[in-house]
């Protein structure tokens, strides 16, 4: 079993969350459509009022990647609200470098991020994924979560660009 | 019909409560709803809300047949795309029945975009039942795309025993 640790996140690591978000994109076969930036994470992160949190898994500098990075998984999320159950916990990215997988490093990301939430008064960790995703979403119920979507029929919407822009007139 | 739309205020949690019920009784879950005002009143009015909220308000005139002014609400929050950015997440969108086809949902709608657009953000998501038909067509109409359907999104939950269990495997700091 390989040695890691997990932290919460600084700004100094936006440049490898930046670089690993780049990494899932591509595994979820969507990397075109990456538009956030370094820049954009510090600011966004580490402000005043974060729009989200970070948490790091960290391998000592025998064990780094090819690559030699020693950051080799992130989880990224931010608190949501149930009008229904009160304080929830949306979990935005779970991600470990593949020559890292294997070791436990997916699932100790995600308990740490349900544990902050439970910490913070949060009554559900919540999260999406692609339905061909069958590794991920296999992962996900082996651990006892359940689909809302094929369950209770919850679709998820977006409105962006052009449509949002029309929305938004005054 | 004459409306307004306003910010809520800690006041306005005993009616944002009032209405969450019977949004959720519209969505045939009216088991569900587990919180009151106070969780309202602590968690949307603090240092750090975790929501913010739009109430529409008609003049006493055109008050409801219980007597109500306060008529519809848009329950939001704001996340985060890890590769769009700053959005908003609409979680609630009601206007009372006797109060529907005046442009009203629309108007809490478009607020929502307004202040999110203030704050840069650059999506607003939210989510739909499927056999809601009218509510899909509303979104649709507006220009709302189902990434579920367009996509294959699946949104997943943790909760009750199976959030516990996970929380007690979480690594040792």
């Amino acid at each position: 079993m390989m040695d890691f640790s997990i932290r919460p996140a600084n700004v100094e690591d936006c440049k490898d969350i930046a670089r690993m978000i780049r990494d899932l994109a591509e595994y979820e076969e969507m990397s075109d459509l990456v538009k956030i930036t370094q820049r954009d994470l510090e600011q966004d992160g580490f402000s005043k009022n974060p729009f989200y949190h970070g948490i790091i898994a960290e391998v000592s500098d025998q064990h780094r990647s090819q690559d030699g990075h020693t950051k080799i998984g992130y989880a990224l999320y931010f608190y949501s609200y149930s009008s229904w159950i009160g304080r929830a916990i949306y979990m935005e990215d779970l991600y470990v470098m593949q020559e890292f997988r294997g070791n436990g490093i997916g699932k100790a990301l995600m308990s740490k991020v349900a544990q902050l939430g439970l910490a913070a008064g949060c009554n559900q960790l919540n999260f999406t994924v692609l339905d061909w995703n069958k590794s991920s979403m296999d992962f996900y119920f082996s651990h006892g979560c359940f689909n809302i979507t094929t369950k209770l029929g919850y679709h998820c919407m977006r409105c962006e660009g052009e449509a949002l822009e029309n929305l938004a007139q005054p | 019909m004459r409306f307004t739309v306003r910010a809520a205020t800690k006041d306005d949690c005993k009616e944002i409560s009032r209405m969450i019920k019977e949004l959720a009784v519209y969505e045939k879950m009216s088991d569900q709803v587990k919180i009151s005002h106070e969780e309202l009143e602590r968690d949307g009015f603090c240092q750090n809300p975790f929501f913010e909220c739009l109430v529409a308000e008609v003049p006493e005139e055109q008050k409801s047949t219980e007597g109500f002014t306060v008529v519809g609400y848009a329950l939001y929050f704001y996340t985060y795309s890890t590769w769009k950015g700053r959005a908003v997440y609409l979680e609630d969108l009601y206007v009372m029945p006797e109060f529907r086809g005046n442009g009203i949902g629309t108007g809490l709608l478009c607020k929502v975009a307004e202040v999110g657009k203030k704050k840069q953000c650059v999506r607003l998501q939210l989510s739909v039942l499927d056999w809601n038909t009218p509510t899909r067509d509303f979104y649709a109409a507006k220009g709302g795309q189902d990434l579920t359907v367009t996509e294959g999104w699946h949104a997943i939950r943790f909760d009750g025993q199976s959030l516990d269990s996970l929380v007690h495997e979480a690594p040792t700091d």
